[in-house]
Protein backbone atom coordinates (compact mmCIF):
# COMPACT_ATOMS: atom_id res chain seq x y z
CA UNK A 1 0.00 0.00 0.00
CA UNK A 2 1.72 3.43 -1.22
CA UNK A 3 1.63 5.71 2.12
CA UNK A 4 -0.42 8.76 1.34
CA UNK A 5 0.27 11.36 3.81
CA UNK A 6 -3.14 13.15 5.73
CA UNK A 7 -2.93 16.69 5.74
CA UNK A 8 -3.40 18.20 9.36
CA UNK A 9 -5.82 20.88 7.72
CA UNK A 10 -9.15 21.90 9.65
CA UNK A 11 -12.41 23.09 8.17
CA UNK A 12 -12.53 25.73 11.12
CA UNK A 13 -10.39 28.53 10.95
CA UNK A 14 -8.82 31.14 13.33
CA UNK A 15 -10.72 34.33 12.87
CA UNK A 16 -9.02 37.04 11.32
CA UNK A 17 -8.64 40.79 13.00
CA UNK A 18 -7.32 43.80 11.46
CA UNK A 19 -4.95 45.73 14.10
CA UNK A 20 -4.45 49.53 13.16
CA UNK A 21 -5.02 51.45 9.73
CA UNK A 22 -3.66 52.21 6.55
CA UNK A 23 -0.42 51.08 5.32
CA UNK A 24 0.62 50.03 8.39
CA UNK A 25 -2.52 47.49 9.64
CA UNK A 26 -1.70 44.15 10.37
CA UNK A 27 -3.61 40.94 10.06
CA UNK A 28 -3.34 38.37 12.81
CA UNK A 29 -5.42 35.07 12.34
CA UNK A 30 -6.86 33.24 9.67
CA UNK A 31 -4.98 30.20 9.53
CA UNK A 32 -6.78 26.62 9.59
CA UNK A 33 -3.31 24.33 10.59
CA UNK A 34 -1.74 24.36 14.05
CA UNK A 35 1.12 26.95 14.47
CA UNK A 36 3.55 26.89 12.10
CA UNK A 37 2.32 23.96 10.11
CA UNK A 38 2.77 25.05 6.88
CA UNK A 39 3.00 22.15 5.38
CA UNK A 40 -0.51 21.23 5.70
CA UNK A 41 -2.00 24.39 4.79
CA UNK A 42 -0.48 27.83 3.40
CA UNK A 43 -0.47 30.63 6.65
CA UNK A 44 -1.46 33.47 5.15
CA UNK A 45 -0.96 35.81 8.21
CA UNK A 46 2.47 35.31 10.18
CA UNK A 47 2.66 35.99 13.32
CA UNK A 48 3.42 38.95 14.13
CA UNK A 49 5.43 41.16 16.81
CA UNK A 50 4.97 43.89 19.06
CA UNK A 51 7.49 46.50 20.74
CA UNK A 52 6.83 47.43 24.15
CA UNK A 53 7.20 50.78 26.08
CA UNK A 54 5.69 51.81 29.54
CA UNK A 55 4.52 55.54 30.66
CA UNK A 56 7.91 55.09 32.79
CA UNK A 57 9.84 55.94 29.98
CA UNK A 58 13.85 55.52 29.30
CA UNK A 59 13.67 55.59 33.16
CA UNK A 60 11.71 52.57 33.69
CA UNK A 61 13.34 49.96 31.23
CA UNK A 62 16.48 47.77 31.99
CA UNK A 63 19.96 49.14 31.56
CA UNK A 64 21.05 46.82 28.54
CA UNK A 65 17.51 48.46 27.05
CA UNK A 66 18.58 51.60 27.49
CA UNK A 67 21.00 52.79 25.18
CA UNK A 68 18.72 51.71 22.23
CA UNK A 69 16.58 54.59 22.95
CA UNK A 70 20.11 57.09 23.31
CA UNK A 71 18.46 60.46 23.39
CA UNK A 72 15.23 60.15 23.28
CA UNK A 73 14.09 61.97 26.20
CA UNK A 74 10.30 61.49 26.32
CA UNK A 75 7.89 58.41 25.34
CA UNK A 76 7.21 59.91 22.46
CA UNK A 77 10.94 59.99 21.57
CA UNK A 78 10.88 56.44 22.44
CA UNK A 79 7.77 55.45 20.35
CA UNK A 80 9.19 56.93 17.26
CA UNK A 81 12.67 55.00 17.64
CA UNK A 82 10.94 51.92 18.69
CA UNK A 83 9.30 52.17 15.30
CA UNK A 84 12.40 52.24 13.45
CA UNK A 85 13.13 49.05 15.02
CA UNK A 86 14.20 46.12 12.70
CA UNK A 87 11.07 43.49 12.68
CA UNK A 88 8.75 45.69 14.57
CA UNK A 89 4.97 45.17 13.54
CA UNK A 90 2.95 46.90 16.20
CA UNK A 91 3.82 49.03 19.49
CA UNK A 92 2.44 48.23 22.81
CA UNK A 93 2.17 51.02 25.36
CA UNK A 94 2.01 49.21 28.99
CA UNK A 95 0.27 51.69 31.49
CA UNK A 96 1.80 50.02 34.42
CA UNK A 97 2.28 53.62 36.52
CA UNK A 98 -1.85 53.40 36.40
CA UNK A 99 -1.46 50.72 39.23
CA UNK A 100 -2.87 52.54 42.41
CA UNK A 101 -0.73 50.01 44.53
CA UNK A 102 2.18 51.71 42.28
CA UNK A 103 2.51 55.37 40.96
CA UNK A 104 -1.08 56.14 40.42
CA UNK A 105 -0.74 57.93 38.01
CA UNK A 106 -3.68 59.56 37.17
CA UNK A 107 -5.40 58.59 33.92
CA UNK A 108 -5.81 61.54 31.91
CA UNK A 109 -2.15 61.77 33.05
CA UNK A 110 -1.38 58.42 30.64
CA UNK A 111 -3.94 58.77 27.98
CA UNK A 112 -1.95 62.24 26.98
CA UNK A 113 0.70 59.45 26.83
CA UNK A 114 -1.23 57.55 24.71
CA UNK A 115 -2.80 60.23 22.66
CA UNK A 116 0.82 61.47 21.68
CA UNK A 117 2.45 57.94 21.02
CA UNK A 118 -0.42 57.54 18.73
CA UNK A 119 -0.23 60.80 17.08
CA UNK A 120 3.45 60.26 16.52
CA UNK A 121 3.79 56.88 14.96
CA UNK A 122 1.54 55.26 12.58
CA UNK A 123 1.90 51.52 13.52
CA UNK A 124 -0.75 49.41 15.21
CA UNK A 125 -1.11 50.21 18.92
CA UNK A 126 -1.96 47.87 21.82
CA UNK A 127 -3.25 49.79 25.31
CA UNK A 128 -1.66 47.56 28.08
CA UNK A 129 -3.33 48.73 31.00
CA UNK A 130 -2.02 48.60 34.69
CA UNK A 131 -3.46 45.13 36.13
CA UNK A 132 -5.74 47.20 38.45
CA UNK A 133 -9.31 45.99 37.21
CA UNK A 134 -11.05 49.19 38.19
CA UNK A 135 -8.64 51.47 36.85
CA UNK A 136 -7.96 49.62 34.08
CA UNK A 137 -11.85 49.97 33.29
CA UNK A 138 -11.29 54.26 33.44
CA UNK A 139 -8.23 53.85 31.34
CA UNK A 140 -9.49 51.14 28.49
CA UNK A 141 -12.41 53.54 27.87
CA UNK A 142 -10.82 57.00 28.02
CA UNK A 143 -8.02 55.47 25.70
CA UNK A 144 -10.34 54.09 23.18
CA UNK A 145 -12.14 57.47 23.27
CA UNK A 146 -8.86 59.51 21.70
CA UNK A 147 -7.74 56.26 19.40
CA UNK A 148 -11.06 56.46 18.03
CA UNK A 149 -10.90 55.51 14.41
CA UNK A 150 -7.69 53.67 15.15
CA UNK A 151 -8.27 49.92 15.60
CA UNK A 152 -6.65 49.67 18.67
CA UNK A 153 -6.09 46.78 21.40
CA UNK A 154 -7.05 47.49 24.66
CA UNK A 155 -5.18 44.67 26.25
CA UNK A 156 -7.41 43.68 28.13
CA UNK A 157 -10.89 43.39 30.02
CA UNK A 158 -10.86 40.53 32.40
CA UNK A 159 -13.68 38.91 34.27
CA UNK A 160 -14.09 41.42 36.86
CA UNK A 161 -14.44 44.27 34.44
CA UNK A 162 -14.93 43.06 30.87
CA UNK A 163 -18.77 44.73 31.08
CA UNK A 164 -17.02 48.15 31.13
CA UNK A 165 -14.09 47.41 28.98
CA UNK A 166 -16.61 45.54 26.10
CA UNK A 167 -19.10 48.41 26.57
CA UNK A 168 -16.85 51.24 25.72
CA UNK A 169 -13.68 49.62 24.03
CA UNK A 170 -16.28 47.04 21.88
CA UNK A 171 -19.64 48.63 22.18
CA UNK A 172 -18.68 52.69 21.98
CA UNK A 173 -15.97 52.58 20.01
CA UNK A 174 -15.02 49.77 17.94
CA UNK A 175 -11.70 48.81 19.17
CA UNK A 176 -10.49 45.71 19.30
CA UNK A 177 -10.44 43.86 23.03
CA UNK A 178 -8.31 42.24 24.46
CA UNK A 179 -10.02 38.88 26.89
CA UNK A 180 -7.46 37.97 29.44
CA UNK A 181 -7.17 34.81 31.36
CA UNK A 182 -4.39 33.47 33.39
CA UNK A 183 -3.88 30.29 32.07
CA UNK A 184 -7.23 29.04 32.51
CA UNK A 185 -8.96 27.67 29.49
CA UNK A 186 -12.15 27.64 30.68
CA UNK A 187 -12.31 31.10 31.68
CA UNK A 188 -10.67 32.01 28.20
CA UNK A 189 -13.72 30.47 26.77
CA UNK A 190 -16.04 31.89 29.50
CA UNK A 191 -15.03 35.90 28.62
CA UNK A 192 -15.79 34.96 25.08
CA UNK A 193 -18.91 33.96 25.47
CA UNK A 194 -19.19 37.32 27.88
CA UNK A 195 -17.67 39.31 25.76
CA UNK A 196 -20.03 38.47 22.76
CA UNK A 197 -23.32 38.29 24.94
CA UNK A 198 -22.71 41.86 25.38
CA UNK A 199 -23.21 42.42 21.87
CA UNK A 200 -18.66 42.89 20.87
CA UNK A 201 -18.14 41.95 17.96
CA UNK A 202 -16.49 38.22 18.27
CA UNK A 203 -14.29 39.11 15.46
CA UNK A 204 -13.01 42.06 17.23
CA UNK A 205 -11.94 39.78 20.26
CA UNK A 206 -7.98 39.00 21.12
CA UNK A 207 -7.26 37.07 23.64
CA UNK A 208 -4.54 37.17 26.20
CA UNK A 209 -4.40 33.84 27.43
CA UNK A 210 -1.69 34.35 29.87
CA UNK A 211 2.43 33.28 29.49
CA UNK A 212 5.12 32.62 32.01
CA UNK A 213 8.94 33.16 30.99
CA UNK A 214 10.04 30.07 30.19
CA UNK A 215 11.03 28.11 33.17
CA UNK A 216 8.58 29.24 35.42
CA UNK A 217 5.46 26.44 35.48
CA UNK A 218 5.52 27.20 31.03
CA UNK A 219 4.30 23.98 30.78
CA UNK A 220 0.84 25.17 31.79
CA UNK A 221 1.22 27.71 28.86
CA UNK A 222 1.71 25.27 26.46
CA UNK A 223 -1.14 22.99 27.41
CA UNK A 224 -3.36 25.63 27.47
CA UNK A 225 -2.70 27.27 23.97
CA UNK A 226 -2.81 23.78 22.57
CA UNK A 227 -5.97 23.15 24.14
CA UNK A 228 -7.59 26.39 22.33
CA UNK A 229 -6.17 25.91 19.51
CA UNK A 230 -7.55 22.04 19.81
CA UNK A 231 -10.58 23.36 20.48
CA UNK A 232 -10.80 26.18 18.00
CA UNK A 233 -9.73 24.38 14.65
CA UNK A 234 -10.62 20.73 15.63
CA UNK A 235 -13.81 21.15 17.76
CA UNK A 236 -14.42 24.35 15.75
CA UNK A 237 -15.61 26.23 18.58
CA UNK A 238 -16.16 29.89 17.76
CA UNK A 239 -16.04 30.51 21.01
CA UNK A 240 -12.09 30.29 20.93
CA UNK A 241 -11.41 31.19 17.24
CA UNK A 242 -10.24 34.34 18.47
CA UNK A 243 -6.40 35.16 17.83
CA UNK A 244 -3.68 35.18 20.99
CA UNK A 245 -1.87 38.17 21.50
CA UNK A 246 1.10 37.52 23.93
CA UNK A 247 2.41 40.12 26.26
CA UNK A 248 6.41 38.34 26.53
CA UNK A 249 8.45 41.04 27.96
CA UNK A 250 6.50 41.93 31.13
CA UNK A 251 6.58 38.12 32.31
CA UNK A 252 10.08 37.88 31.11
CA UNK A 253 11.61 40.62 32.22
CA UNK A 254 11.31 40.52 36.18
CA UNK A 255 12.75 36.86 36.38
CA UNK A 256 16.19 36.75 37.78
CA UNK A 257 18.18 35.20 34.96
CA UNK A 258 17.18 38.69 33.40
CA UNK A 259 18.12 41.09 36.63
CA UNK A 260 20.94 39.23 38.34
CA UNK A 261 23.92 40.99 37.65
CA UNK A 262 26.94 40.02 36.24
CA UNK A 263 28.99 41.23 40.16
CA UNK A 264 26.23 38.77 41.80
CA UNK A 265 25.93 35.79 39.27
CA UNK A 266 29.37 35.76 37.17
CA UNK A 267 28.91 32.10 36.69
CA UNK A 268 26.09 33.19 34.38
CA UNK A 269 27.14 35.27 31.76
CA UNK A 270 26.61 39.17 30.71
CA UNK A 271 23.03 40.10 31.72
CA UNK A 272 21.50 41.76 28.34
CA UNK A 273 22.36 38.13 27.21
CA UNK A 274 19.97 36.44 29.96
CA UNK A 275 17.39 39.26 28.98
CA UNK A 276 17.55 38.69 25.44
CA UNK A 277 17.53 34.76 25.71
CA UNK A 278 14.52 34.76 28.20
CA UNK A 279 12.84 36.81 25.93
CA UNK A 280 13.14 35.44 22.88
CA UNK A 281 13.14 31.56 23.77
CA UNK A 282 9.54 32.62 25.77
CA UNK A 283 8.35 34.31 23.02
CA UNK A 284 9.45 31.44 20.55
CA UNK A 285 7.47 28.95 22.97
CA UNK A 286 4.63 31.29 22.92
CA UNK A 287 4.45 31.29 18.71
CA UNK A 288 4.66 27.61 18.48
CA UNK A 289 2.28 26.76 21.18
CA UNK A 290 -0.49 29.20 19.30
CA UNK A 291 0.34 33.05 19.67
CA UNK A 292 -0.49 34.79 16.60
CA UNK A 293 1.53 37.77 18.16
CA UNK A 294 3.87 38.66 20.81
CA UNK A 295 5.17 41.83 22.65
CA UNK A 296 8.74 42.11 23.11
CA UNK A 297 11.04 44.36 24.97
CA UNK A 298 14.71 44.35 23.64
CA UNK A 299 14.93 45.14 20.17
CA UNK A 300 17.44 42.31 19.69
CA UNK A 301 14.49 40.10 20.67
CA UNK A 302 12.00 41.61 18.57
CA UNK A 303 14.12 41.24 15.22
CA UNK A 304 15.30 37.57 16.22
CA UNK A 305 11.80 36.57 16.38
CA UNK A 306 10.89 38.29 13.25
CA UNK A 307 13.61 36.26 11.72
CA UNK A 308 12.43 33.38 12.80
CA UNK A 309 9.25 33.75 12.07
CA UNK A 310 10.06 34.60 8.17
CA UNK A 311 12.16 31.44 7.92
CA UNK A 312 8.98 29.81 9.50
CA UNK A 313 6.32 31.23 7.38
CA UNK B 1 -14.48 13.62 19.22
CA UNK B 2 -16.66 15.53 17.67
CA UNK B 3 -19.68 17.59 19.48
CA UNK B 4 -23.03 15.43 19.24
CA UNK B 5 -25.50 16.48 16.20
CA UNK B 6 -28.85 16.98 17.38
CA UNK B 7 -31.17 17.13 14.37
CA UNK B 8 -34.53 18.93 14.83
CA UNK B 9 -37.33 17.00 14.18
CA UNK B 10 -40.03 19.39 14.69
CA UNK B 11 -40.45 20.12 10.66
CA UNK B 12 -42.24 17.11 9.84
CA UNK B 13 -46.16 16.43 8.14
CA UNK B 14 -46.85 14.61 11.22
CA UNK B 15 -47.32 18.01 12.97
CA UNK B 16 -50.78 19.35 11.32
CA UNK B 17 -49.72 22.86 11.27
CA UNK B 18 -46.56 21.91 9.39
CA UNK B 19 -48.35 19.45 7.36
CA UNK B 20 -50.47 22.82 6.23
CA UNK B 21 -48.06 24.86 5.95
CA UNK B 22 -45.95 22.73 2.99
CA UNK B 23 -48.97 21.77 1.39
CA UNK B 24 -50.19 25.52 1.37
CA UNK B 25 -46.11 26.86 0.71
CA UNK B 26 -47.17 28.92 3.69
CA UNK B 27 -43.44 30.01 4.83
CA UNK B 28 -44.18 31.66 7.75
CA UNK B 29 -44.95 28.93 10.23
CA UNK B 30 -41.93 26.64 9.13
CA UNK B 31 -39.55 29.54 9.32
CA UNK B 32 -41.10 30.17 12.84
CA UNK B 33 -40.29 26.21 14.08
CA UNK B 34 -37.49 26.31 12.35
CA UNK B 35 -35.79 29.28 14.65
CA UNK B 36 -37.49 27.89 17.96
CA UNK B 37 -35.63 24.74 17.12
CA UNK B 38 -32.03 26.36 15.86
CA UNK B 39 -32.20 28.79 19.27
CA UNK B 40 -32.38 25.89 21.45
CA UNK B 41 -29.52 24.33 19.93
CA UNK B 42 -30.16 22.00 16.86
CA UNK B 43 -26.77 21.53 14.35
CA UNK B 44 -29.24 19.96 11.34
CA UNK B 45 -32.86 20.48 10.49
CA UNK B 46 -34.72 17.44 9.99
CA UNK B 47 -37.35 18.14 6.98
CA UNK B 48 -39.89 15.63 6.83
CA UNK B 49 -42.49 16.40 3.82
CA UNK B 50 -43.86 13.04 4.51
CA UNK B 51 -44.41 10.27 1.12
CA UNK B 52 -45.45 13.75 -0.66
CA UNK B 53 -45.72 11.13 -4.21
CA UNK B 54 -47.17 14.43 -6.26
CA UNK B 55 -45.41 17.18 -5.55
CA UNK B 56 -42.58 15.99 -3.45
CA UNK B 57 -39.65 17.29 -5.74
CA UNK B 58 -41.13 21.15 -5.90
CA UNK B 59 -42.00 20.92 -2.33
CA UNK B 60 -38.76 19.61 -0.90
CA UNK B 61 -36.55 22.54 -3.54
CA UNK B 62 -38.96 24.84 -2.06
CA UNK B 63 -38.25 24.06 1.74
CA UNK B 64 -34.76 23.62 0.97
CA UNK B 65 -34.36 26.78 -0.44
CA UNK B 66 -36.34 28.52 2.26
CA UNK B 67 -35.17 27.09 5.02
CA UNK B 68 -31.10 27.80 3.31
CA UNK B 69 -32.43 31.24 2.80
CA UNK B 70 -33.29 32.05 5.81
CA UNK B 71 -30.99 30.49 8.47
CA UNK B 72 -27.54 31.20 6.76
CA UNK B 73 -27.90 27.50 4.69
CA UNK B 74 -28.53 25.59 8.00
CA UNK B 75 -27.55 21.72 7.19
CA UNK B 76 -30.23 19.96 6.37
CA UNK B 77 -31.88 16.24 6.40
CA UNK B 78 -34.02 15.04 3.65
CA UNK B 79 -36.50 13.18 4.98
CA UNK B 80 -38.68 11.09 2.55
CA UNK B 81 -40.03 7.93 0.93
CA UNK B 82 -39.77 10.01 -2.33
CA UNK B 83 -36.47 9.47 -3.84
CA UNK B 84 -36.43 12.22 -6.70
CA UNK B 85 -38.05 14.79 -3.99
CA UNK B 86 -34.75 13.90 -1.75
CA UNK B 87 -32.28 14.31 -5.31
CA UNK B 88 -34.29 17.53 -6.16
CA UNK B 89 -33.93 18.54 -2.97
CA UNK B 90 -30.08 18.15 -3.07
CA UNK B 91 -29.54 19.41 -6.30
CA UNK B 92 -30.47 23.16 -4.60
CA UNK B 93 -28.44 22.33 -1.45
CA UNK B 94 -25.53 24.82 -0.05
CA UNK B 95 -23.01 22.78 1.34
CA UNK B 96 -21.00 25.28 3.23
CA UNK B 97 -22.47 24.46 6.33
CA UNK B 98 -22.62 20.52 6.36
CA UNK B 99 -23.55 18.05 3.63
CA UNK B 100 -26.71 17.21 3.49
CA UNK B 101 -28.34 13.89 4.95
CA UNK B 102 -30.42 11.10 3.44
CA UNK B 103 -32.90 10.21 5.75
CA UNK B 104 -33.18 6.88 5.22
CA UNK B 105 -31.80 3.86 4.04
CA UNK B 106 -32.58 0.53 5.94
CA UNK B 107 -31.54 -3.07 5.09
CA UNK B 108 -34.85 -4.11 3.27
CA UNK B 109 -36.95 -1.89 0.60
CA UNK B 110 -35.19 0.84 1.11
CA UNK B 111 -31.29 0.21 1.01
CA UNK B 112 -30.83 1.92 -2.43
CA UNK B 113 -31.16 5.51 -0.61
CA UNK B 114 -27.33 4.42 0.47
CA UNK B 115 -26.87 4.52 -3.26
CA UNK B 116 -28.58 7.67 -3.78
CA UNK B 117 -26.72 9.67 -0.66
CA UNK B 118 -23.42 7.99 -2.67
CA UNK B 119 -24.16 9.47 -6.08
CA UNK B 120 -24.93 12.99 -4.69
CA UNK B 121 -22.25 12.39 -1.72
CA UNK B 122 -24.26 13.03 1.20
CA UNK B 123 -24.66 11.69 4.50
CA UNK B 124 -26.94 8.88 4.70
CA UNK B 125 -29.10 7.47 7.82
CA UNK B 126 -28.95 3.50 7.50
CA UNK B 127 -31.14 1.67 9.92
CA UNK B 128 -29.99 -1.26 10.94
CA UNK B 129 -33.40 -3.11 10.52
CA UNK B 130 -35.13 -5.69 7.86
CA UNK B 131 -38.78 -6.66 7.70
CA UNK B 132 -39.77 -6.27 11.05
CA UNK B 133 -38.05 -5.02 14.56
CA UNK B 134 -34.92 -6.88 14.52
CA UNK B 135 -34.73 -9.90 16.94
CA UNK B 136 -31.10 -9.49 18.54
CA UNK B 137 -28.07 -7.54 17.87
CA UNK B 138 -26.90 -10.10 15.81
CA UNK B 139 -29.57 -9.41 13.51
CA UNK B 140 -28.69 -5.64 13.90
CA UNK B 141 -24.94 -6.05 13.15
CA UNK B 142 -25.93 -8.18 10.15
CA UNK B 143 -27.74 -5.07 8.99
CA UNK B 144 -24.99 -2.88 9.51
CA UNK B 145 -22.40 -4.94 7.74
CA UNK B 146 -24.60 -5.49 4.73
CA UNK B 147 -25.38 -1.32 4.56
CA UNK B 148 -21.89 -0.45 5.47
CA UNK B 149 -20.25 -2.81 2.67
CA UNK B 150 -23.10 -1.28 0.26
CA UNK B 151 -22.08 2.55 1.21
CA UNK B 152 -18.63 1.34 0.59
CA UNK B 153 -19.14 -0.05 -2.30
CA UNK B 154 -20.76 2.99 -3.86
CA UNK B 155 -17.98 4.88 -2.62
CA UNK B 156 -18.74 6.55 0.23
CA UNK B 157 -16.67 7.11 3.53
CA UNK B 158 -17.75 4.94 6.62
CA UNK B 159 -18.06 8.57 8.66
CA UNK B 160 -20.76 9.52 6.61
CA UNK B 161 -23.13 6.61 7.28
CA UNK B 162 -25.03 7.16 10.50
CA UNK B 163 -26.55 3.97 11.86
CA UNK B 164 -29.42 3.95 13.51
CA UNK B 165 -30.57 1.13 15.81
CA UNK B 166 -34.12 2.24 15.68
CA UNK B 167 -34.73 3.28 19.40
CA UNK B 168 -37.97 1.08 20.86
CA UNK B 169 -40.97 2.67 22.93
CA UNK B 170 -40.64 1.59 26.41
CA UNK B 171 -43.98 0.70 26.80
CA UNK B 172 -44.20 -2.47 25.23
CA UNK B 173 -40.63 -3.26 24.55
CA UNK B 174 -38.96 -2.48 27.64
CA UNK B 175 -37.07 -6.13 27.29
CA UNK B 176 -35.27 -4.46 24.09
CA UNK B 177 -33.91 -1.56 25.87
CA UNK B 178 -30.16 -2.73 26.13
CA UNK B 179 -30.00 -4.73 23.71
CA UNK B 180 -30.42 -1.22 21.76
CA UNK B 181 -27.82 0.48 24.02
CA UNK B 182 -25.82 -2.07 23.38
CA UNK B 183 -25.66 -2.19 19.69
CA UNK B 184 -24.44 1.79 19.68
CA UNK B 185 -21.58 0.35 21.85
CA UNK B 186 -20.56 -2.30 18.46
CA UNK B 187 -21.45 0.68 16.62
CA UNK B 188 -19.10 3.34 18.16
CA UNK B 189 -16.60 0.08 18.35
CA UNK B 190 -16.35 -0.24 15.40
CA UNK B 191 -15.75 3.87 14.65
CA UNK B 192 -18.88 4.05 12.94
CA UNK B 193 -20.91 7.44 13.79
CA UNK B 194 -24.80 6.73 15.04
CA UNK B 195 -28.12 8.42 15.05
CA UNK B 196 -31.82 7.49 15.55
CA UNK B 197 -35.24 8.63 16.56
CA UNK B 198 -34.44 8.61 20.88
CA UNK B 199 -37.80 10.34 21.48
CA UNK B 200 -39.43 6.92 20.14
CA UNK B 201 -38.22 5.11 23.80
CA UNK B 202 -41.18 7.34 25.60
CA UNK B 203 -43.95 7.43 23.19
CA UNK B 204 -47.40 7.13 24.83
CA UNK B 205 -45.95 8.50 27.81
CA UNK B 206 -47.74 11.25 29.39
CA UNK B 207 -46.17 14.23 28.42
CA UNK B 208 -44.61 15.75 32.06
CA UNK B 209 -42.19 12.00 32.06
CA UNK B 210 -41.17 12.19 28.12
CA UNK B 211 -38.32 14.53 28.73
CA UNK B 212 -37.09 12.76 31.77
CA UNK B 213 -37.04 9.52 30.13
CA UNK B 214 -35.42 10.69 26.57
CA UNK B 215 -33.01 12.89 29.09
CA UNK B 216 -31.75 9.58 30.91
CA UNK B 217 -31.76 7.33 27.69
CA UNK B 218 -29.74 10.06 25.79
CA UNK B 219 -27.32 10.34 28.24
CA UNK B 220 -26.84 6.50 28.73
CA UNK B 221 -26.65 6.75 24.72
CA UNK B 222 -23.97 9.10 24.49
CA UNK B 223 -21.98 6.92 27.13
CA UNK B 224 -22.33 4.16 24.53
CA UNK B 225 -20.96 6.24 21.72
CA UNK B 226 -23.92 7.75 20.38
CA UNK B 227 -22.96 10.70 17.96
CA UNK B 228 -26.11 12.24 16.83
CA UNK B 229 -30.14 11.54 17.11
CA UNK B 230 -32.95 13.22 16.03
CA UNK B 231 -34.68 14.78 18.85
CA UNK B 232 -37.02 17.91 19.35
CA UNK B 233 -34.08 20.25 20.43
CA UNK B 234 -37.02 22.51 22.47
CA UNK B 235 -37.04 19.89 24.90
CA UNK B 236 -34.76 21.98 27.41
CA UNK B 237 -33.98 19.36 29.34
CA UNK B 238 -33.00 17.20 26.83
CA UNK B 239 -30.33 19.45 25.03
CA UNK B 240 -29.23 20.25 28.89
CA UNK B 241 -28.54 16.59 28.90
CA UNK B 242 -26.92 16.81 25.88
CA UNK B 243 -24.40 20.00 26.29
CA UNK B 244 -23.54 18.64 29.96
CA UNK B 245 -22.58 15.28 28.33
CA UNK B 246 -20.71 16.52 25.69
CA UNK B 247 -18.78 18.59 28.10
CA UNK B 248 -18.01 15.14 30.56
CA UNK B 249 -17.07 13.21 26.54
CA UNK B 250 -14.48 16.43 26.08
CA UNK B 251 -16.62 17.16 22.91
CA UNK B 252 -16.96 20.64 24.03
CA UNK B 253 -14.76 22.46 26.55
CA UNK B 254 -16.52 24.11 29.40
CA UNK B 255 -17.50 27.02 30.42
CA UNK B 256 -19.99 28.55 32.85
CA UNK B 257 -21.99 29.75 30.09
CA UNK B 258 -21.89 26.28 28.34
CA UNK B 259 -25.61 25.92 28.56
CA UNK B 260 -26.62 29.23 26.89
CA UNK B 261 -24.16 28.57 23.51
Amino acid sequence: MPFTAKSGKFSANINTLTMGTGDKAIVLGGENVLPFYTFDAEIENAPKVGIEITDGGLEAEPECVKKYYEGCSTVVDMAKKAATFEGVDFLSIHLEGGDPNGENKPTDELINIVKEVADAVDLPIVVCGCKNVEKDAEIFAKASEVLNGKNAVMLAAKEENYKNVGASAGLAYKQIVGAESADDINLAKQLNVLLTQLGVDAKSIVMNVGTAAAGYGYEYVVSTMDRIKAAALQQGDATLQMPIITPVASETWGVKESVATEEDMPEWGPTEERGIDMEVETAAADLASGSNAVILKHPVSVATISKMIKALV
Amino acid sequence: MAKFVAIGERLSTTAPIINKAFTERDPEPILKRAEQQLKAGATYLDVNIGPAESDGEDLMKWAVELLQGNFDNVPLALDTSNKKAIEAGIAVYNRAKGKPIVNSADAAGRIEYLDLAAANDAICIALCNGEGIAKDNDERMGYCQLLLERGLEHGMEAEDIWFDPLFLVVKGMQDKQMQVLECIKMFSDMGLNSTGGLSNNSNGMPKAIRPIMDSALVAMAMMQGLTSAIVNPNDLRLMETIKSCDVFKGNTLYADSYLEI
